[in-house]
């Protein structure tokens, strides 16, 4: 399939004015927590909201040229999760009136969409497209899980920071401005979580749509065991807490760890193995 | 018209000579109606508290120095032997007005952003206009200092962070728990500092407080005082120590009352879940090594100082802040002394030229009609206005360095031969 933005000016500019976007609320969240800028810290929700919305009409606008269908590719990956991440931290920010943990989500979702950005301009083709409930389900909830798994991982970053500027008596600029450990310790919880309720979903809505399009996949396809691993550790992740006591410093090596190797293995197979399950684009 | 400021503080005399010139309530209401009575002073204020005396008058005669009241305080106490005018600052007009508003900002504190100071300057406003010595200028001065302060606590952080040991121990344990009110605290020790520690942790919901402490009675005291009504005896609270969260020790022992094979023993029970042991005690009460066990973290006092270093460091980068604020007040407040300074010569003025306006409305009250004569006073008040109000925003208009007070008053009243003012307060 062509690529639709090299053809469509608006829509590219579109996709170069979300990307700045991401950078300046960025830039903000930044000011805010490391130089505690009152300008940054009014500004810096309102231009979140303004970056997410930007985000939802342009991904629209990209989906309407194809029926509402959004195409299997790093593209379009790399900014599904940029928007997942973001919309993920705004309810959170609404929910529990903390934004100090703003920059280090949001500063990994520019990253991501400016991935998407670069390489918009890079590719020529856009991948294959899915219609259907249960692929759109199976890939929404892929990327809902993989912002999940990025949040946790960023969350116990936070947490192992935290930690050990307490213990050192370095009551330095993360212990001034970061939530405490207990709130930080819910918040990698909750994603751990919801990341695993999304890599379910996921498993499970690819299993029926496989079975109700009576398509053929191999069940060594890397990808798929790649993500029932993943599953897996991630149950392993959420019981181990109460049946072996493990504490949440313990948790958060193996979340970072978890964190790390999947996206690591999410860019080595989006380079090596370029196909969804099979269908090559 | 001038306002003096002399006083010591703690950055000009030690505190032997601060205790021996402080005021209390009723010699500070003797010493300043003194000062009013005997014609002295227009207005007198005291600011007296631990860390400072300080006069604020301003004087009835040319005689009325800040030397003269430095040496009118020291035989007011009577402490000529112990207190010499070096021991006090001096200020004048502008600088007093400057340093009343840096106090009550708690910028000139011993403690950087201290709470109580604005208090206290309150206080020392209320004692002296309930001795009606605050006139006009004390009391603008002063409402214009609470002003200062309270923008200084609303747009600037300089009170922000913990300072001192109890609330350094207390904005850690918010640190590591989120709620506090759902804790356990056991407080060992029912003394001065864990009595304070106490306190402060429950100003911040902690209502779970156990308290032990070898004199039973004293803890049972405590603890009824805080409304918690919790206590162990002092010789079984080992017995629970893996239901605390928060441990707060402040006793007087040479040996530890908390050792790290206890506390290991503890830590396994409460699987592992952290605890926080705030050791406000000198020496320490609790076995440093304990601080090596898995999710507990030993803060003892020199730990609780790097914080309040960090929050004072972080206060002192506010100052030019606060300072910024001062400046603009600071011009705010001379501009309105101006304005006193140059009232006499309006209120001259504009009684001369409504004097000339009925003297010749006056010539004309029997020649024209009623209605004419109110036609021509309303023309008349008209053209009045015009005519004063350039030499009257000029009066008012602020001072820059080529002009003064003095020539623009001496200016319009030679120009409109008004009479020389008469030298009252």
């Amino acid at each position: 399939m062509h690529n639709i933005l090299l053809n469509n000016l608006p829509l590219l500019v579109l996709n170069q004015l979300v990307s700045i976007l991401y950078l300046v609320t960025t830039f903000l969240y930044g000011a805010h927590f490391f130089g505690d800028m009152p300008l940054a810290k009014r500004f810096k929700q309102p231009l979140l909201v303004v970056t997410v919305l930007t985000h939802i009409v342009y991904l629209g606008l990209l989906t309407s040229l194809e029926g509402y269908k959004i195409s299997y590719s790093t593209v379009n990956l790399m900014t599904m999760v940029g928007l997942t991440l973001t919309t993920t931290y705004l309810f959170t920010e609404f929910t529990t009136k903390s934004d100090k943990t703003g920059f280090f989500i949001i500063s990994f979702a520019a990253g991501a969409q400016l991935i998407s950005s670069i390489l918009t301009t890079q590719i020529q083709t856009t991948g294959i497209t899915f219609s259907g409930v249960g692929i759109g389900v199976h890939l929404i909830a892929a990327i809902f899980g993989f912002s999940a798994i990025a949040i946790a991982g960023i969350y116990s970053i936070l947490y192992l920071l935290l930690f050990r500027q307490i213990q050192q008596n370095r009551f330095e600029l993360f212990f001034q401005r970061l939530p405490n450990l207990e709130i930080l310790e819910k918040l990698t919880m909750h994603a751990v979580s919801l990341g695993f309720l999304f890599l379910t979903i996921t498993i499970f809505a690819g299993i029926l749509e496989q079975r109700a399009s009576g398509e053929a996949i191999t069940l060594f396809e890397p990808k798929l065991v790649t993500l029932v691993i993943i599953w897996l550790l991630y149950g392993t992740g959420i019981i181990i807490k109460p049946i072996i006591g493990w504490d949440i410093k313990h948790m958060a090596y193996l979340f970072i760890f978890l964190f790390l190797f999947i996206t690591i293995l999410i860019v080595l197979m989006t380079f090596f193995s370029p196909t969804f399950h099979g269908a090559t684009f | 018209m001038n306002i003096i400021s002399v006083g010591v503080n703690h950055k000009t005399a030690p505190i032997e000579i601060r205790e021996r010139i402080s005021l209390s309530e009723v010699q500070n209401k003797e010493f300043i109606t003194g000062l009013i009575s005997s014609g002295l002073a227009h207005e007198a204020m005291v600011i007296s508290t631990c860390n400072r005396t300080e006069l604020y008058v301003v004087p009835a005669m040319q005689e009325v120095t800040g030397e003269f009241l430095k040496e009118y305080l020291i035989s007011f106490k009577d402490a000529r032997k112990e207190v010499r005018p070096e021991h006090f600052f001096n200020r004048f007009y502008c600088g007093t007005a400057r340093h009343i508003f840096e106090v009550a900002s708690a910028i000139d504190s011993l403690v950087l952003g201290e709470g109580q100071i604005l208090g206290q300057v309150k206080n020392a406003y209320r004692i002296a206009a309930e001795s009606q010595t605050a006139g006009i200028l004390l009391t603008r001065l002063c409402h214009t200092a609470f002003s200062v302060a309270k923008k200084v606590k609303t747009k600037t952080k300089i009170m922000e962070g913990a300072v001192s040991v109890s609330y350094a121990a207390v904005e850690l344990a918010q640190k590591i728990f989120s709620n506090l009110s759902l804790k356990k605290v056991l407080l060992i020790g029912a003394g001065e500092t864990g009595e304070l520690a106490a306190k402060h942790i429950f100003q911040k919901n902690a209502r779970n407080i156990v308290i032990t402490n070898r004199t039973l009675s004293k803890a049972e005291a405590l603890a009824e005082e805080l409304g918690t009504n919790q206590v162990l005896p002092f010789e079984s609270f080992k017995n629970h120590l893996h239901e605390f969260d928060i441990f707060i020790t402040a006793v007087s022992t040479k040996e530890y009352i908390l050792t790290e094979a206890e506390m290991h023993q503890s830590m396994l029970k409460r699987k592992l879940k952290p605890v926080i042991i705030l050791d406000l005690g000198l020496p320490r009460n609790v076995d440093p090594d304990i601080g090596k066990l898995q999710n507990m973290f030993l803060k003892d006092i020199d730990a609780l100082k790097h914080i309040i270093d960090k929050n004072l460091e972080k206060r002192s980068r506010e100052l030019p802040k606060v300072n910024a604020i001062i400046e603009e007040e600071l011009i705010g407040f001379g501009q309105w002394i101006n304005t006193l300074k140059v009232r006499p010569t309006i209120v001259d003025l504009q009684s001369k030229f409504i004097e000339i306006k009925e003297k010749e409305l006056e010539r004309y009250r029997y020649k024209v009609s009623e209605e004419e004569l109110q036609r021509m006073e309303h023309l008349t008040d008209r053209i009045l206005k015009k005519i004063l109000h350039h030499p009257i925003k000029m009066l008012k208009a602020p001072i820059d360095t080529t002009d003064s007070i003095p020539s623009r008053v001496n200016l319009v009243r030679n120009v409109f031969d008004l009479e020389e003012p008469n030298q009252s307060h």
